[in-house]
């Protein structure tokens, strides 16, 4: 995005703040942090309740990054809910039933969220299927292997895996017996999708898909390779994911997972991604991520009824939805009385 | 209408069915379970299928019917309830989970004639008001109490019970239970509740555990409803940096959890050996079909058993000769 103003000459303009899309996300954010903050006192506003909220966010947020991207494209993932358990059983009766080593387990684990990402690519570019219908498809094939899989070569829906001290060291520790470690890797990964979305040409290339995929593609964007990558990306965040809660928790559910639908989805909407695509950014996202987990956790620092969580994050997903379409608003007519 | 009345209605009903079915000699029995990928409810449906050699033997079979998520419990349960009458059912096991849903449906199966057996909820109570043959399986009272004594015994003043399906009989009866056991050992007990959306993801349980252990220093003890449940509850106790402070007793088990059990992580576990409530539910209705041969003995009870350090040796040999 352009920064010069073509009246004001440079500094500081509450316009092109205004303009910015993640602001709507930021004063989100603030809002519910000071909330919950002066309801859970000390405790919350320290490094336990940071860690906290942190822990939560890190998971859903390394989903959130792609299934956002893809939502900026045009397209909805839904199948990653069934690629965490897939994924975190692959890991773990590689290395835990078969006992192979770790890297093995966790490069099944990875291959098999890219695969199902693949997969969901080529249905949603090779055929008309919308990919909300495509990815219901595959979440329920995919929950049903996991599952005859399983229950074939295990015998049992759970797997037990103890991961040797390095791996756990790099996937499923608690620094400081707080922070899981899985935040640095979600840093690592707004990171990546950062200089992907906001800095590299690809970026671009996903806005101008989400906005009109034809004249994208008559634009010489190779848009059916970047569908099929997207969706790999984002098999691969879910399948990440379910590998760092194996080692984590050191056991592996076939069920699970479901609930990372519809928060990575609501992370990526309180982020300021237009549902319709063509618009949204990382920081945003992150943001967006962040005051999920903020109002998820705040709750029970809070001592308020979980219940009411519930209610807020419906409440807040609303209000993003209303406030982006206002922002959006005022940012065109801004750029109007400009010229 | 007395007990007495309604179970000599129940008998008058069952030989009037013995003489119709005298000849069918094939009995397909539904059975109503929870999800087929729930680790608890797979062992169910491995002792129901188990049962259901003998039926297919004798030319029945055994059907498995259960919901695709925990969303919509009551309502999808007793959805499935009908559909086992539409397929023309010769008996029917299913849990009392949701009782204000479920009932009315149970009650069709008695209408309808189909020999009831209510299994893993609702306690014999559920059984003789709906006039079904028998109830097989744990109090979940007793299972909760048995934990919140074990803790309370063993010096706990204040235990929590986490709640990760609010609403639903059979958790909060066990959280019920458990408040009473505690408070028999001289301890109090409560209930920490969470949003349904966090039931199934660990890191979620995880999280909200230690949250309510920072803010509520009191808490000692915790008890978990499931065995995925417990695992992230010992992971939120170890967050919190109170292992050792805060005990944990859970519902259920599996290899990790015998394992922390045997390391110290986890008090005990509670189990309502889900094999045998499969297993005992289709038997008793195949026999009966069958042979008109009844179980006399109601209430037929599969738990609790407490898992400790004690026993832990002994548990872990029966997982490996495929018992438990």
């Amino acid at each position: 995005m352009s920064t010069q103003s073509s009246s004001d000459a440079g500094g500081f303009s509450i316009g092109d703040l205004i303009r910015r899309p993640e602001t709507g996300s930021l004063i989100g954010f603030i809002v519910v942090y000071v909330f919950f903050a002066s309801l859970g006192g000390a405790v919350f506003m320290g490094a336990p309740g940071w860690s906290s909220w942190l822990n939560i966010a890190a998971e859903v947020g390394i989903i959130a990054l792609p299934v956002g991207l893809l939502m900026i494209s045009g397209e909805f993932d839904l199948s990653v809910g069934s690629i965490i358990p897939a994924s975190s059983m692959t890991a773990a009766i590689l290395s835990g039933h078969y006992e192979l080593p770790a890297l093995v387990g966790i490069i099944g684990g990875l291959s098999v969220g890219l695969f199902v990402g693949f997969i969901n690519g080529l249905i949603v570019t090779r055929t008309t299927i919308p990919s909300l219908i495509a990815t219901i498809g595959s979440m329920f094939a995919v929950m049903g292997l996991t599952l005859g899989l399983a229950v074939l070569i295990k015998g049992s829906t759970s797997v037990s895996y103890v991961p040797d001290p390095v791996t756990k060291g790099l996937l499923g520790t608690f620094i400081n017996g707080m922070f899981n470690v899985s935040i640095f890797w979600w840093i690592g990964f707004v990171a990546v999708y950062y200089f992907l979305v906001h800095v590299a040409p690809i970026g671009n290339w996903v806005f101008a898909m989400g906005g009109d995929r034809e004249s994208a593609r008559n634009a010489g964007i190779p848009t059916d390779k970047l569908t099929i990558g997207l969706f790999m990306a984002s098999g691969f965040g879910a399948a990440f994911v379910g590998i760092a809660q194996v080692m984590t928790y050191q056991a592996a559910q076939v069920a699970g997972g479901q609930s990372f639908i519809f928060n990575s989805i609501m992370c990526v909407v309180i982020g300021g991604v237009l549902l319709t695509g063509g618009a949204g950014s990382i920081i945003g996202i992150v943001l967006g991520t962040m005051t999920f987990a903020v109002v998820n956790q705040g709750i029970f620092f809070a001592a308020l009824d979980p219940n009411i969580g519930s209610i807020i994050i419906g409440a807040l997903l609303l209000t993003a939805v209303l406030s982006n379409d206002t922002f959006r608003a005022l940012a065109m007519n801004y750029a109007t009385k400009k010229k | 209408m007395s007990i007495t009345t309604r179970v000599a209605r129940g008998l008058l009903a069952t030989a009037a069915f013995t003489m119709v079915a005298g000849t069918a000699m094939a009995a397909d029995i539904f059975v109503i379970g929870g999800k087929p990928d729930d680790p608890f409810w797979s062992r169910v449906k491995k002792g129901a299928e188990d049962a259901g050699i003998v039926a297919q033997a004798q030319g029945g079979s055994v059907t498995w019917l259960g919901p695709q998520n925990y969303d919509n419990l009551g309502p999808d349960a007793a959805e499935l309830i009908r559909q086992a009458i539409d397929q023309g059912a010769d008996a029917i096991v299913g849990p009392d989970w949701v009782p204000e849903a479920m009932d009315p449906a149970f009650e069709a199966v008695v209408d309808a004639g189909i020999p009831l057996v209510i299994y893993n909820a609702g306690g014999l109570d559920a059984a003789d008001k709906l006039g079904a043959m028998n109830y097989v399986g744990a109090v979940d009272a007793k299972s909760g109490y048995a934990a919140g004594e074990y803790l309370g015994k063993a010096g706990k003043k204040n235990g929590a019970c986490v709640n990760t399906l609010p609403g639903a009989a059979n958790i909060e009866a066990f959280c019920t239970g458990f408040s009473e056991g505690i408070a028999a050992a001289g301890g109090e007990g409560s209930t920490l509740q969470l949003p349904a959306t966090a039931f199934g993801d660990a890191t979620a349980v995880a999280q909200a555990v230690r949250a309510h252990l920072l803010q509520n220093p009191d808490v000692d003890a915790l008890f978990a409803i499931g065995d995925a449940d417990t695992n992230a509850t010992v992971s939120g106790i170890q967050q919190a940096g109170k292992a050792g402070q805060v005990e944990v007793c859970g519902i259920n088990f599996n290899e990790s959890i015998l394992a922390n059990i045997q390391s110290g992580s986890q008090a005990c576990a509670i189990d309502q050996q889900g094999y045998q409530q499969g297993f005992f539910a289709v038997s008793i209705l195949n026999n009966f079909v069958n042979y008109g041969v009844t179980i006399p003995t109601r209430e037929i009870l599969t738990g609790p058993g407490v898992i400790d350090a004690s026993n832990v040796e002994q548990v872990i040999e029966g997982v490996k000769a495929g018992v438990r």
